[in-house]
């Protein structure tokens, strides 16, 4: 027993909290200026931020006690179920829609975002499916096709929401695993040559489309149309410069930025913390994404190895769309930031993807690669 | 052992890359964004968070010549917008215009004023708590609330016409606010705030201001109590003769100081948006041009007499006409003055002696000597909306238009000009540029900072002649109208001036002008007052000239010279005549004149009595007493009116 717990991999653990504390700051921090004037307490979103983290900590530790095995059995059972939120969500008046986005169920405050669910469920199964169809993965209709097409029905759900962002990060997560599992690269090329296709073919439909897409190269083209947060974003992050205002001392938060705590968090940590800010919070994830894949390298049998990179996976996407978005990288996309963006859903699942990732790692046959 | 293949260890390792990679460049774009960019970003951005307030340095004060406050800069909570900054103007509007209870129209179109920031409340809108609360607690953007600088006017309407009026926006809009609105006006500075995206003002920020200086304060060369005087003379000659305009102007002829200037109708400079504009767009001491009758036969006497083309005890004899290029030109008097002495001729107001002078002369001269004493030329005082009048075209001056130049007609004049060219008779020949500034003074140390120096403009007649005019003209004041009720112990030049309107070309009957211009003391004057009257309309129908204008001038004199302690003096008394005598003069001859004709005859005589009018018609049938009857001041003449003219005219 004592073996074992050694054997779990206290990088990620270390990583994965210090990103979490430095959330739970830069929530705080982000937000006062928004719950105050929503909520009249200006620690509304931090309160409920600790909540989730603490209920996330409490499903990462239970993870990560929990031998990753015995989810492999349910995972039919829960893409099935998460697909049948998906559908959910999508019914008027069961659904709650929250900035022109059906993507939410509960009531009250406490809302529940099916598409978080969604997205480590269908790891789950991918990973699943994928360990079980290694003897077949070259085969397109037997091998490729499958896992894709189940892809293809989620991200078909969440575009109904609609929900972009989602969408482009369990397209990314799947083409991770899809990668990882041996796909040929033939299918692997085809397939990003069939979505250029499918792109063209909607430019052509409405021409409006690509200028939207490459808005970004030129926000200043319209401040304050599809332009403005990708420049309120380049302002926090050039205001913080390299050490940043301090703490707490972000202008942006002033209702310039929109969803500081949230999308645009990164904008935030950049402004008041500057570069080496933003750097260290990159570093962090460039760790964990390290430690990630070592561990699906390091994994004890092909099952674990597809689910340590999927999670892993799904972490490196969203961080760089959410950052990319925020630097002005690329197109704008809703994306939030792992461990950090305020949003419930998001923390508890993600966090519930590391503590898989630990049980991963405490398993595997030899650390020292 | 080892379950992975090397395929997928080969990819894992693959996509590792990549992803790391993909985080390298993004740091190295945050490095761009963060380092290479920042400067600028941050510029950027400051300028979105700021909101700069611009704030209005006071409006100068405006002392009078002995420093008390005419004018100075009362500040009061205003509501100042900066139009760039609110979002949505119409309901802006909406909401500011509940709360003050304005018209939401006309607070719109103050929003939407294309200027960096707009007053939204008047000068004169006092802000209550209550409605400073409230639009506070709106958070509007763009829209302050901040002290705004009201001009306040402790002696209300006095000299309102010379001060001038400013607009909502504290600029000079007439008089001296106008002209020395650079000097008066204050300087730019800005308070700068940290604001949300609602333009709300960040707690717990500081703020950066940049003071704004306070204008420059004017002392002008008006004097408060003598501004006083006059304007009780102008509203007593109102409520006397119902006047359609009344100009009088005070003038220091050695300087060419401006010492009072007054019109009538006034307006309140305070209030000035309830008056009629012709009240505050015209100054018309300075504006209003006319003919000016007698006042201009100064200058033909003064020409004549500085070219030696006549002395004034030289005879000359009037037969009640004047022959030009065959049109007999009537003198006021029917009859004539006979044979007199040019210095009669002159006391007399004898048309017929001025035609000769002008023919003497001839018109070169004549007009040359018109252009010196600055006739036809705006005087150049420091005031906006100076008349410059009209003179014949000497090319066109054939030998009527010389002689009715010659009496004062057929040329228009400000009242200005008139009373600069008297200041140039007092001043001993030398023509003054008229001022109103005195000095100007730093606001807050009350230093001066610069200091008008009287200007001379030319010398116009020799010292010699001038002595003569003003001898002439204390003559005038001494035999005809000016009389010892007026100014016991003070010597008085001056001259009468009743000039006919012309409208659509033709003199109206009944609407005159009737001037006065006289200085005091004679021998060494230190006063020039002028009082014109336009449409004087007296209850009795008819009106001897004397006593309209000249009384008023004569008290305006003797209440300034006393207050400037100019000792009386009774030296250099005209032989005939003493101060304290009462002067008997003849009656005009007035029976069979049409009721028109006596008015006009009765008004440029120079008689000091009342009129009476018994009867109803359009002749004079009789008159009591009888034509040539020495009469004392103050006595009546009583005229009696038909339908038809009496057969026999004496």
């Amino acid at each position: 027993m004592l073996a074992r717990r050694i054997q779990v991999d206290w990088v990620i653990m270390a990583a994965t909290i210090v990103l979490l504390c430095i959330g739970l700051v830069m929530v705080h921090s982000a937000s006062t200026v928004l719950s105050a004037q929503n909520f009249g307490d200006p620690f509304y979103y931090a309160k409920r931020q600790l909540m989730w983290a603490g209920l996330g900590t409490i499903a990462m530790i239970w993870m990560a006690n929990l031998d990753y095995h015995r989810l492999r059995a349910w995972a039919p059972k829960l893409v099935i179920a998460a697909f049948a939120f998906l559908a959910i969500v999508l019914i008027p008046g069961v659904g709650r829609n929250v900035n022109g986005s059906q993507a939410w169920l509960g009531v009250g405050s406490f809302g529940i975002q099916p598409s978080e669910f969604a997205k480590l469920a269908l790891i789950l199964f991918l990973a699943h499916y994928l360990a079980d169809a290694q003897d077949r993965i070259e085969s397109f209709w037997r091998g490729f096709l499958p896992p894709l097409a189940m892809a293809l029905v989620a991200i078909s759900l969440i575009m109904l929401e609609p929900d972009l962002g989602q969408s482009v990060v369990i397209a990314g997560t799947a083409a991770v695993l899809l990668v990882a599992a041996g796909a040929r690269w033939r299918h692997m090329f085809g397939l990003v040559a069939a979505g250029l296709a499918g792109f063209a073919v909607l430019v052509a439909m409405a021409p409006y489309r690509i200028t939207r897409v490459v808005a970004f190269l030129d926000p200043w083209k319209d401040p304050l149309g599809s332009g403005y947060q990708v420049i309120q974003s380049l302002y926090a992050l050039g205001s913080g410069g390299l050490l940043g205002l301090g703490l707490g001392n972000s202008q942006q938060k002033f209702l310039y930025l929109p969803e500081p705590q949230t999308d645009f968090i990164f904008s935030i940590i950049g402004e008041e913390l500057g570069l080496l800010g933003t750097v260290t919070v990159l570093l962090l994830f460039a760790v964990l994404i390290w430690r990630g894949f070592r561990t699906a390298i390091l994994a004890k049998d092909t099952f674990g190895c597809l689910l340590a990179a999927g999670i892993t996976g799904m972490i490196a996407v969203q961080v760089l769309i959410n950052v990319g978005v925020v630097t002005g990288s690329m197109p704008a996309t809703g994306v939030t930031l792992p461990f950090i963006s305020f949003g419930g859903s998001s923390l508890t699942l993600m966090l519930t993807g590391v503590g898989i990732l630990l049980n991963i790692s405490r398993q595997s046959v030899d650390w020292v690669a | 052992m080892r379950v992975t293949g090397r395929t997928m260890r080969r990819r894992l390792v693959l996509l590792l890359l990549c992803l790391v990679t993909a985080i390298g460049g993004l740091i190295v774009r945050l490095g761009i964004v963060q380092g290479v960019q920042a400067p600028w970003l941050k510029q950027q951005a400051d300028d979105l968070h700021s909101r700069t307030i611009p704030v209005e340095g006071v409006r100068g004060t405006i002392y009078d010549t002995n420093g008390k406050t005419l004018v100075y800069t009362a500040t009061a909570p205003g509501v100042m917008a900066i139009p760039a900054q609110v979002t949505d103007k119409p309901a802006a509007a909406q909401q500011i215009a509940r709360i003050l209870g304005m018209q939401p129209d006309k607070v719109l179109q103050r929003l939407r004023l294309r200027q960096s920031s707009v007053w939204v409340t008047t000068g004169s809108m006092r802000l209550t708590a209550e409605q400073e609360t409230k639009l506070r607690n709106l958070h509007l953007p763009g829209i302050y609330i901040t002290d705004r600088g009201t001009r306040a006017y402790p002696y209300g309407s006095l000299a309102a016409s010379v001060l001038g009026i400013t607009g909502s926006d504290n600029q000079g809009l007439t008089g001296i606010e106008k002209q020395y609105d650079s000097i008066l006006r204050g300087g730019r500075g800005y308070i700068t705030l940290n604001t949300n995206a609602k333009g709300q003002k960040v707690p717990g920020t500081g703020e950066q201001s940049q003071p704004a200086p306070p204008g420059d304060d004017v002392e002008l060369t008006i004097d408060a109590v003598i501004q006083q005087f006059v304007e009780r003379e102008v509203e007593a000659a109102v409520a006397e003769y119902n006047p359609d305009h009344v100009t009088a102007i005070v003038e220091d002829p050695k300087t060419g100081a401006i010492l009072a200037m007054a019109n009538y109708p006034s307006f309140n400079p305070a209030d000035w948006r309830n008056y009629p504009p012709a009240t505050y767009n015209h100054n018309l001491a300075i504006w209003q041009t006319f003919e000016p009758g007698s006042t201009f036969k100064i200058v033909t006497l003064s020409a004549a007499l500085q070219e030696n083309q006549v002395k004034l005890n030289d005879q000359f004899f009037d037969p009640g006409y004047y022959e030009v290029a065959g049109h007999k030109i009537r003198c006021w008097k029917a009859g004539g003055h006979g044979s007199e002495s040019f210095l009669n001729v002159v006391e007399n107001s004898c048309n017929p002696g001025f035609i000769a002078l002008g023919e003497r002369l001839g018109k070169e001269t004549l007009f040359s000597y018109i252009k010196k004493f600055g006739f036809g030329a705006k005087t150049g005082i420091d005031l906006p909306g100076e008349g410059t009048g009209i003179l014949f075209n000497l090319k066109n001056v054939g030998p009527l238009e010389l002689a009715t130049t010659a009496f004062g007609q057929g040329v228009s004049v400000t009242p200005i000009q008139q009373v600069m060219a008297m200041g140039a008779i007092a001043n001993g020949g030398v023509l003054m540029k008229p001022h109103v500034l005195k000095a100007v003074r730093n606001h807050e140390t009350g230093q001066i900072v610069e200091t008008v120096q009287p200007q001379a403009v030319r010398r116009v007649i020799s010292a010699s002649t001038d002595a003569q005019v003003r001898q002439a003209l204390e003559s005038v004041v001494a035999q005809g109208s000016g009389s010892n009720a007026y100014l016991p112990g003070y010597r008085v030049a001056g001259k009468t001036g009743t000039a006919q309107v012309a409208v659509n070309g033709h003199y109206a009957s009944g609407h005159y002008i009737v001037s006065f211009i006289g200085m005091a003391p004679a021998n060494d004057p230190k006063l020039v007052a002028y009082v014109a009257i336009d449409y004087p309309r007296p209850k009795q129908g008819v009106i001897f000239g004397g006593v309209i204008a000249a009384p008023i001038v004569g008290r305006i004199l003797y209440d300034s010279l006393n207050y400037l302690g100019v000792p009386p003096s009774n030296d250099g008394i005209p032989k005939k005549y003493k101060w304290g005598d009462t002067v008997n003069l003849p009656v005009p001859n007035f029976v069979g004149m049409t009721y028109a004709d006596a008015q006009r005859a009765a008004i440029q005589s120079s008689g000091m009595w009342r009129a009476a009018v018994s009867g109803q018609g359009k002749y004079v049938v009789a008159q009591s007493p009888a034509p040539g009857t020495a009469l004392a001041p103050n006595s009546t003449v009583r005229l009696y009116l038909g339908d038809t003219p009496p057969q026999t005219q004496g």
